[in-house]
């Protein structure tokens, strides 16, 4: 099989348009899902950490009773004393997850107690009516560290990666595809807010759902190596060319790989996504955006940005170098 | 066959034969686990006779295998997961001499546990690095047999890591000996220690058994007219506390609100006041004569933020009726202390919802500074509750001795047992030097009470009737059979020299692990098949070739994972997806020019060869740069994070292998066995 035809797409043209674009995306994104919540716009808080981040006692529970509604669940837990609790259903009908933000003494017995209160509370005939499916309970200490380790070892990974781009190719491929991955991983963050926020799936932010923004990088990383190289290669078989047709001519070239491997993980991911279950379906969800998210910057965002940062420095040469002949 | 090709096979066979090796245990593990499991069954007399015969002839196998295999995490298994961390900075406090004790002193603990509360850095350097920037000198503080800096340090340092070595040995006593199987129970960093059970079931038993420091000491109880005095001096310490410390408007608001409640329920408890210690003489005087109900509360509160939890009663003899009173009404009334009498049964007491208040208060370190030296005070554990779950009315307070006469680290023996009256007990059976000194005790205290006391909580304090020759005691309360075993075991296998406190916690139930990892399985097995059916339909014979590799690569990566004794976990399969996924791209890049150099009419043996030339340096590169991305996230990074990169990290690596050097081995081997055109999808070309 081969579908995927030579092709001699303009790439490159559109570039301001598209760098514009997608610098616009990320900060409205990020204002908007870290921004507070604007009581007059009707627009809420739309991030929620989890209590990886924040510390407190998280329980996940099911009811026999698959009809049981949230407002049930807070009515019985506000009788039992838990009036700050936030509940959440997700996964299938019937469960729910119970969050507890301020819990003063010994957390580790606020999900035990949970279980036994919602049971007295939705019990009859002395049946199990409700069961225990997990509980974290995270103390401000082990919070803040998981935040702060996750910072670091980030940034510092950042760094590394950009080096070694700079490294193996100039320094100014290091900055694209940095600035690529910037924007990949906002774009995922943005969506994965909004989608667990409209409380399609659970995307809550944890420690777990790092893993998924960091196999995010990794492909976004790949996918740009892989343009960069063939751009390596093309300035020395093509010597004079300029750098925008340059990278016009390696995108196309390196298009049917492009799509073929974005499009062959993609439906892997999205066999995840239906198939997954609760654990891995939010997972394979942010990959699966991120990837596509990843394929476009690496198409508009690091190339534009390497073709706009090469000019415009060579603009400032060739206008320093006219200065002093004049 | 020539030798050349020989070296090609070996590339291809050895590595599988290496993966299956370290691979084996992990699959005998569940080959054994299920025949277990099927014994397992069978509950009848036969079947249990199988089963106990199973588990003897396979004991060796089944640890073996049970060891070496690859471990699954929490999350796709269910179980528990505790982090607990030694309060190192408790012992380094605890261990200073309790006469040096100075504010300074004070200060640099409170400064210390601030700066080591949100990280993992080691806390004796923090404290000696705070201690030293105030020119203290540790001779002045710490007990030592050579009184030279360098000794108190290194002293200081041997306890600091002792002591989480030291709570590492004595829980995993403590579990085994309580029977729970399979609790793995490892250091992590400096200070603690993470365990992990297979079943959550037990985790609330498990947590009591755990998080007990198991202290147990025996004090004798010094009760008499000086703790009201205590009460007092803690009353105006707290204040100074307080002050000292800027007042928050919310608590204040907060108090006033529960105040008439406080004073309502202080008044019920005083109901049964009916003899006056001292003549209603000062009546008169009362300062709070005249004020409304909620404000008089507010006031007794401000001005006796301890006593006004405590009632006490004195009687002169065991025969003589008690006579009441409450430490707010004796100061009304002008009662000095010096005014009760001198010798007497004190008894004092708090009611049960002051239980937290009572003990914030007395863990202020200003307010320990107030209570005299030889002196301390001290709640029972179970309150007058007479039965286990049944919450108490009120605690006892008792003031004992600071020093202890006799150390829990003297108990040989502790069982479970019943007292007269049927009620679940810990006897305590104590070694030679023990029950000597035990002997000599209880010799010297006839007539006096001496308190059990574990974790700064008195269990009982009964009167000595008499000389105890053989070391034994007991410690009684209102518990259940079980937590009397409990107990025994905590005890037995000894106290912690420092206490330990969870920080973290993570349950997944048997029934989301199970749905999880059974999900989560098979939607990996089909997201896998698809991309080797793409691989096959796309690039036909090269894509078979290629799914060779990549199956190669993911036993290779598991396998490297199983040998580094990592643990698979959600996080590990994101590592495993991206590595596959850019394994597979690998080859994609390879076939794409295989295909580019085919259509510009070049041989296959050409083609192969210049398709993984060209595509060598972006597959190298590629993978080297999320290798680099790797290393810090496994030296700086947490849990998962740490769990994703070292996944990933193998299965880079492996994917440099099996994606470029086996499947080159491969088509070389097709081209050495006489293949002149191979389909790898391209179009037919005339």
């Amino acid at each position: 099989m081969d579908l995927i035809k030579k092709t001699n797409i303009d790439f490159v043209t559109n570039r301001g348009f598209f760098l514009r674009l997608s610098l616009l995306a990320s900060i409205i994104g990020m204002l908007l899902v870290l921004g507070p919540e604007i009581p007059g716009l009707g627009l809420p808080r739309l991030i929620e950490p989890g209590i990886d981040f924040t510390g407190g006692t998280q329980t996940t529970v099911s009811f026999a009773n698959t009809a049981t509604s949230a407002e049930q669940v807070r009515g019985a837990l506000g009788k039992a004393g838990y009036t700050s609790a936030e509940i959440k259903s997700f996964g299938k009908d019937g469960d729910f997850l119970i969050r507890i933000n301020d819990v003063q003494d010994d957390a580790s017995r606020v999900s035990a107690d949970l279980v036994t209160k919602l049971n007295a509370a939705f019990s009859k005939n002395g049946e199990k009516a409700v069961i225990l499916l997990g509980a974290d309970n995270v103390g401000a200490k082990v919070s803040a560290e998981l935040a702060t380790d996750a910072a670091i070892s980030l940034i510092i990974a950042t760094i590394i990666i950009l080096l070694y781009v700079a490294f193996r190719f100039e320094f100014v491929y290091g900055i694209s595809a940095i600035i690529a991955l910037a924007h990949d991983v906002t774009m995922a963050f943005v969506i994965s807010v909004l989608v667990n926020k409209l409380g399609i799936l659970n995307l809550e932010l944890s420690i777990n759902s790092l893993a998924a923004y960091l196999t995010i990088l990794g492909y976004s990383i790949n996918d740009k190596v892989v343009v960069f190289d063939r751009i390596r290669e093309n300035r020395e078989k093509h010597r004079g060319m300029p750098l925008a047709e340059l990278v016009n001519l390696s995108l196309n070239e390196t298009l049917s790989r492009t799509l073929i491997t974005g499009i062959s993980v993609l439906a892997a991911l999205l066999v995840m996504v239906f198939l997954g279950g609760d654990v891995l379906e939010g997972f394979a969800f942010t990959m699966f955006t991120g990837i596509v998210i990843g394929t476009y910057s690496s198409v508009y965002v690091a190339s534009s940005f390497l073709i706009w940062y090469t000019e415009r420095v060579k603009h400032k040469n060739v206008g320093a170098v006219a200065h002093t002949e004049a | 066959m020539s030798s050349k090709n020989w070296g090609k096979w070996l590339l291809i066979v050895l590595p599988l034969a290496a993966a299956g090796l370290l691979l084996w245990p992990t699959i005998n593990y569940s080959l054994l686990s299920s025949e277990r499991a099927e014994l397992a069954a069978d509950t009848s007399r036969a079947g249990r006779e199988a089963l106990a015969r199973w588990d003897v002839d396979n004991k060796e196998a089944f640890e073996s295998a049970r060891a070496g295999r690859m471990k699954l995490g929490l999350d796709l298994r269910g179980g528990a997961y505790l982090t607990l961390e030694v309060d190192v900075l408790k012992l380094i406090e605890s261990s200073a001499d309790a006469e040096a004790i100075d504010d300074d002193f004070r200060s640099i603990i409170e400064e210390t546990r601030k700066a080591t509360s949100n990280s993992d850095v080691d806390v004796l350097t923090v404290f000696l690095e705070k201690f030293r920037a105030r020119g203290k000198q540790l001779i002045n503080y710490f007990p030592a047999a050579e009184l030279t800096e360098q000794a108190v340090e290194e002293k200081l340092r041997r306890d600091a890591t002792g002591s989480v070595d030291q709570a590492m040995e004595v829980l995993s006593q403590r579990i085994n000996k309580y029977g729970v199987s399979e609790v793995s129970i490892q250091k992590q960093g400096s200070r603690r220690l993470v365990i992990e059970l297979p079943d959550e079931k037990d985790t609330v038993q498990m947590r009591e058994l755990l998080q007990q420091t198991a202290r147990l000491e025996f004090k004798r109880v010094l009760m008499d007219r000086r703790m009201v005095k205590a009460f007092y001096a803690i009353d105006a310490a707290y204040k100074d506390y307080k002050s000292g410390a800027a007042p928050v408007v919310a608590d204040t608001a907060k108090a006033a609100d529960t105040t008439a409640k406080d004073v309502a329920a202080a008044d019920t408890a005083k109901k049964a006041d009916t003899a006056k210690t001292a003549a209603d003489t000062g009546k008169a005087n009362d300062p709070y004569k005249g004020l409304s109900e909620e404000e008089k509360g507010r006031r007794i509160i401000a001005d006796f933020p301890f006593s006004y939890m405590v009632f006490g009663s004195v009687a002169a003899n065991e025969q003589s009726q008690p006579q009441q009173f409450d430490l707010v009404g004796l100061k009304v009334n002008g009662v000095t202390p010096e005014q009760l009498p001198e010798k007497g049964i004190y008894m004092f007491r708090i009611p049960a919802q002051k239980l937290q208040e009572f003990l914030k208060i007395l863990a202020v370190p200003q307010v320990r500074a107030a209570i005299p030296a030889e002196l301390d005070i001290l709640v029972s554990a179970n309150g007058n509750a007479t039965k286990p779950g049944v919450q108490p009315d009120y605690y006892e307070v008792y003031g004992v001795a600071r020093e202890a006469d006799l150390m829990g680290d003297v108990i040989e023996d502790a069982y479970p047992s019943f007292d007269n009256s049927n009620q679940p007990v810990v006897m305590m059976n104590m070694n030679a030097e023990g029950s000597d000194q035990w002997a000599r005790i209880t010799g010297a205290n006839i007539g006096n009470r001496i308190a059990v006391v574990m974790d700064d909580r008195v269990w009982s304090a009964p009167t000595v009737q008499g000389k105890i020759p053989n070391g034994s005691s007991q410690i009684s309360g209102s518990f259940r059979t079980e937590d009397a075993m409990r107990l025994a075991v905590v005890l037995k296998a000894g106290a912690l020299k420092a206490p330990v406190q969870i920080i973290e916690e993570r349950v997944v139930g048997p029934s989301l692990g199970e749905d999880s990892i059974r999900r989560g399985l098979t939607s990996t097995g089909l997201s896998f098949a698809l991309i080797i059916l793409f691989m096959m339909a796309y690039y036909a014979v090269g894509g078979a070739v290629a799914d060779v590799a990549l199956l190669m690569n993911i036993l290779l990566t598991v396998a490297g994972l199983a040998a580094f004794g990592g643990t698979l976990t959600l996080p590990g399969i994101a590592g495993l997806i991206l590595s596959t996924a850019m394994a597979v791209d690998a080859n994609i890049l390879i076939f794409e020019r295989m295909r580019e150099e085919l259509y510009a009419g070049k041989t296959l043996k050409s083609a192969v060869d210049q398709g993984f030339s060209r595509a060598w340096s972006a597959i190298l590169d590629s993978n080297l740069t999320n290798i680099a991305g790797a290393i810090p996230l496994i030296i700086w990074g947490s849990g998962p994070i740490k769990g994703f990169a070292i996944t990933l990290l193998i299965g880079a690596i492996i994917t440099l292998f099996t994606a470029v050097v086996v499947t080159r081995a491969i088509f070389q081997l097709l081209i050495a066995g006489g293949a002149t055109t191979l389909n790898i999808g391209q179009k037919r070309t005339a």
